[in-house]
């Protein structure tokens, strides 16, 4: 402690450094007072007596320094005086500073924003207990529910029991259901549904994270020990907020959720998200209630429902690869048990080969599991190498700013050296103003940052915000001054160094010589030139992308995306059944309302309408020889369907009135299916069989539509079938209403008619098709907007970089190109030289540009749509607009060399 | 007179010493009290007491406060705390153990 003690002495005397220095005065002047009376006393003359007391104190000026520096407070002395000194320096060419602060700012500002999102989606560890030692079964990425034999990345409920049982490497076991339930539900007494996003967890869910409740409790383990008993819920901390305003009454508030009241139990902690990245759930509802929740869901004592996804927390000591093992061993115990017990595992030979090739893949999940990870770390790591390009070619720019400077201020160096200052002092000098001119970028740059920040939320977000905390933390700030302290030594040490490496003499007659030298600079040349070179990477990537976009923009969809209003009536939470006979009239109702409406043509049901997931698996076609091989995409439709989407039939007919529950089961297929699955004669009136049922041969086709995009722009033409709602049971959401006139009435007139027609059906997701169409190539324009405003960042940056070293060139060649124009030299022939100069820099950039352009191209080969990487018209484009933008540049100090006036240039020195 | 340099490394020692004797001194008064004590013969260039006073004020060895001298004037007199004490010892064992050897060592010529 007694260090603390002494560094708080030193700070005190810091903090009060004029008073000790006026002190310590004061009390050598006493001093010599003293001894000097006292020799005075002894017989000697005043004079001389005085003369003996300084003698005697020896120098004043050497023991103050020396008594200053016991305080150790020297080096921050000197550093403010450096930094004091550095911004006086700035202040004197300004935009030489303010170039350098943005080009700074957007640089490191940039870096920042980007990787604020890769530690949001890729790196940061979930809040929860010791987050290393969790994993999970599987790759974590799968939902959805399968009824397949032995599925390796969804699971059952009953699994999941005996996996909690059996294995020997978890200490604790816990599962989720794989999709969250968003439902409409209604907190306590209140009459207005809100929408809430359900997490069904198993009673272990808590307790294996660690995660203690704000308020009440978490869900425990005996809320999951019997089915359907135990209707409590633990809400989120955010939902607390919103929905209720942090009522501290909140433990004696309830859900009503589809019709079961569920108490709140408990407040889930701040930080606490659940453990699926960029999906917060607002609920958690334990396992056992899983058939209460809309869309109700069942599985609970199911073996072939495999939905849920299992993690564990490795006991203290285990492996990775030692938990692997006995998963693996205990999952071929469970289905071999299961085996021979039809109908969740008939013993086949089928089912015997299948169940030995499976095996589990364990993920760890420090960092959470996320579909939205797989979605977005490749655009991310592209950005971050885009963002440190920008951020190179702003400190080669800086770099150069600061070479000329230093070439100019070789004089104010040379007298200092002269006088005594050692060659590291004034390195040091240098540095400490780079480091002051990075920092105040640098803090600039979080500024921008924070507002880039939400600006990228909202480019990544769909049609709701992305619940991602962006904000910036500890961890972040670290990071930008990591690559604050890189830039200044990236761009502050060259400049320095060969300042302070000149000849002395040169520079102190302010001769011809060393500007001379100067004005060839190679290194300032070297920078421009990697300049243009990562220039013309970034600009051909940019218009890579771009095209990408162009390209999906002009992909035939096959519908007509205009003019088509989607929404989303959640039937599941108005409390319908999923085979409630009420909802065919119900929907048929509001389809033939909505279709009468003016300004509405055609309006229909749809199970998808683009970009919405799928339902898909195996068809049966008699005769054709792959069946197992085919995956058909299903979709469930009204009658009016494809006329509200304009696709066009090509054969047969849609489905119409005579289509009914009972009668003969109908269905439409594409184009590609009628292809590829009955190549002979026509398919109308051809049977096929849906599914397991295998043998079953009971679906007739009435017609073939054109082939449509369904899943996404970029996708080939897969086969995909219609099937009527009337003989389809299960919820449908989706309504698509052709419209012409204003969005706005119409959108509000179909909602008022829905709800006239049942006030209590939720509706949600109001969005236009076209605008659905644009969301689903979200990652793609996020990486064209922002690769193409990099690029044109970069080239801006470069063609400054240009313009301020030619025009520096010009400036050190006054003198010359004044004798040359003495000596009869034309103006066009001196604007020439200086032109020919840039295009020779910026042409050498190009031509060490070209092989990297290519070489990188490759590497975004997945991200491109409709063109190559080496696509040549593009990398023409890039190059003449590389090309213009540095005559542009150059331009300006070639006019001004070729002004020079002779006489004035003569009598410059 | 023949003045001697005082040993390197002794300045603490007899500050600390001379504190402990006198109880409250000002510097010019601990530099005379050295040089009377020693019947002229050390000699302190007396400037070097302030920047050993700074920094026996940062250790904690020493504290000061302003008051009046005899003459009427303002000076910082400084006093001995305990850890000044402590590291009074500790110098004065260490001065005598070097002290002892090197007598030892011209003895036994």
């Amino acid at each position: 402690m007694d260090w603390l003690k002494q560094l708080g002495r030193r700070i005190g005397m810091l903090l009060h450094r004029r008073q000790f220095r006026a002190d310590l005065e004061q009390e050598m002047q006493l001093h010599v007072d003293l001894r000097q009376k006292q020799q005075g006393e002894l017989g000697m003359p005043q004079d001389e007596a005085g003369f003996a007391a300084r003698r005697r104190f020896g120098n004043p000026t050497l023991i103050k320094e020396k008594s200053q520096m016991t305080w150790g407070w020297s080096w921050l002395e000197s550093l403010a005086q450096d930094v004091l000194y550095g911004v006086r320096a700035m202040l004197r060419s300004p935009g030489l500073t303010i170039v350098a602060l943005l080009s700074l700012a957007l640089g490191i500002g940039a870096n920042t924003a980007i990787f604020t999102f890769m530690d949001a989606v890729m790196l940061r560890s979930l809040p929860v207990k010791d987050p290393s030692k969790l994993v999970v079964l599987g790759s974590g990425e799968a939902d959805g529910i399968t009824d397949a034999f032995a599925a390796t990345d969804l699971y059952s409920y009953p699994f999941y029991r005996q996996m909690q049982q059996r294995n020997q490497v978890f200490s604790d076991v816990a599962a989720i259901f794989s999709m969250t339930n968003d439902v409409h539900g209604f907190v306590s007494e209140r009459s207005e549904a809100e929408p809430m996003k359900i997490q069904l967890v198993s009673g272990t869910y808590f307790q294996l994270l660690g995660v203690h409740a704000l308020m009440g409790r978490t869900i425990a383990e005996n809320d999951d020990n019997s089915e359907g008993n135990h209707p409590v819920a633990v809400v989120s901390y955010a939902w607390w907020t919103r929905s209720l305003a942090r009522d501290p009454g909140v433990l004696n508030q309830n859900l009503r959720i589809g019709s079961t009241a569920f108490s709140i139990v408990g407040v889930a902690p701040p930080e606490f998200f659940g453990t699926k990245v960029g999906e917060s759930p607002d609920i958690w509802i334990p396992l056992s209630m899983v058939q209460a929740v809309p869309p109700h869901w069942s599985g609970y004592k199911d073996n072939s429902y495999e939905s849920l996804l299992i993690m564990g927390r490795l006991n203290p000591g285990t492996s990775v690869e030692q938990a692997s093992t006995n998963v693996n061993l205990v999952f071929q115990q469970i289905y071999r048990q299961l085996l021979g017990t039809s109908p969740d595992g008939p013993d086949t030979q089928k089912n015997r080969e299948l169940l030995a090739k499976r095996h589990i893949q364990i993920t760890p999940m420090a960092t959470g599991i996320s579909d939205l990870r797989s979605e977005l770390s490749a655009p991310l790591k592209l950005l971050m190498i885009v963002v440190a390009l920008v951020l190179l070619i702003a400190c080669a720019n800086i770099a150069n700013l600061l070479l000329a400077r230093s070439t100019a201020r070789a004089r104010e160096l040379a007298v200092r050296q002269a006088l005594g200052a050692g060659r590291m002092r004034i390195v040091r000098q240098l540095l400490t103003e780079s480091l002051t001119l990075a920092l105040a970028g640098g803090a600039l740059g979080i500024a921008f940052a924070a507002v880039a920040n939400r600006l990228l939320l909202r480019m990544v977000s769909g049609a709701e915000t992305l619940p991602l905390d962006v904000s910036l933390n500890t961890n972040l700030l670290l990071f930008t001054l990591g690559v604050t302290l890189f830039t200044a030594a990236l761009f502050g040490t060259i400049p320095a160094l060969r300042a302070t490496r000149l000849q002395l003499t040169d520079s102190l007659k302010d001769g011809r010589g060393a500007s001379g030298n100067a004005a060839k600079s190679p290194l300032a040349r070297a920078l421009v030139i990697s300049q243009v070179a990562f220039s013309l990477v970034l600009l051909v990537g940019a218009g890579l992308f771009l095209r990408t976009i162009v390209n999906l923009n002009n992909v035939e969809t096959g519908f007509n995306k205009q003019n088509v209003l989607v929404l989303q009536a959640d039937e599941s939470s108005a409390g319908y059944k999923e085979d409630d006979p009420r909802l065919i009239p119900l929907r048929q109702q509001i389809e033939q309302r909505l279709s009468a409406l003016p300004g509405v043509s055609a309006a229909s049901y749809s199970a998808f309408t683009f970009n919405e997931g799928s339902w898909n698996g195996t068809i049966y076609v008699q005769g054709y020889d792959n069946n197992k091989d085919v995956d058909v995409n299903h979709n469930v439709i009204g009658n009016d369907y494809f006329r509200a989407m304009q696709i066009p039939l090509l054969a047969g007919r849609g489905f119409g009135p005579q289509d009914t529950a009972t009668s003969p089961k109908v269905a439409v297929i594409s184009e590609h299916m009628a292809r590829t699955l009955f190549p002979a004669g026509s398919p109308i009136g051809r049977h096929y069989g849906n599914g397991g049922q295998q043998h079953a041969n009971d679906i007739e086709v009435i017609g073939v539509a054109k082939d449509v995009k369904f899943q996404d722009l970029a996708e080939s033409a897969t086969p995909l079938d219609y099937y009527p709602y009337t003989q389809t049971p299960g919820y449908i959401h989706d309504l698509d209403v052709r419209y012409t006139g204003d969005l706005g009435s119409i959108s509000s007139a179909v909602q008022k008619t829905i709800h006239s027609i049942d006030r209590n059906l939720p509706i949600n997701h109001v969005i236009t098709l076209d605008e659905q169409v644009t969301l689903s190539t979200r990652s793609s324009i996020l990486i064209a907007q922002l690769s193409t405003f990099f690029g044109l960042l970069a080239v801006f940056l470069s063609s400054i970089g240009i313009y301020g070293l030619m025009s520096y060139v010009v400036s050190r060649r006054t003198n010359e190109i004044g004798i040359r124009m003495a000596l009869g030299a034309d103006r066009s022939v001196i604007r020439w030289q200086v032109m020919r100069e840039i295009v020779l820099l910026v042409g050498v950039g190009i031509a060490i540009g070209i092989p990297v352009t290519l070489a990188s191209a490759r590497l975004v080969t997945s991200m491109l749509f409709g063109l190559h990487g080496t696509d040549p018209l593009n990398l023409l484009e890039a190059i003449s607009l590389l090309l213009s933008v540095a005559a542009l540049a150059g331009y300006l100090p070639a006019r001004q060399a070729s002004r020079v006036d002779p006489m004035v240039a003569l009598r410059y020195e | 007179m023949n003045r001697d340099e005082i040993p390197p490394g002794t300045l603490y020692l007899l500050i600390l010493k001379t504190l402990a004797r006198q109880g409250e001194l000002h510097g010019y008064e601990i530099a005379d009290s050295i040089q009377r004590t020693s019947d002229d013969v050390l000699q302190v260039e007396e400037g070097s007491l302030y920047p050993a006073l700074q920094r026996m004020l940062i250790k904690g060895w020493v504290t000061a406060k302003w008051g009046t001298t005899a003459g009427n004037r303002r000076a910082r007199y400084y006093r001995l705390t305990e850890g000044g004490r402590k590291q009074l010892a500790l110098e004065v064992s260490q001065f005598e153990r070097v002290v002892g050897a090197i007598a030892r060592v011209i003895q036994t010529a």
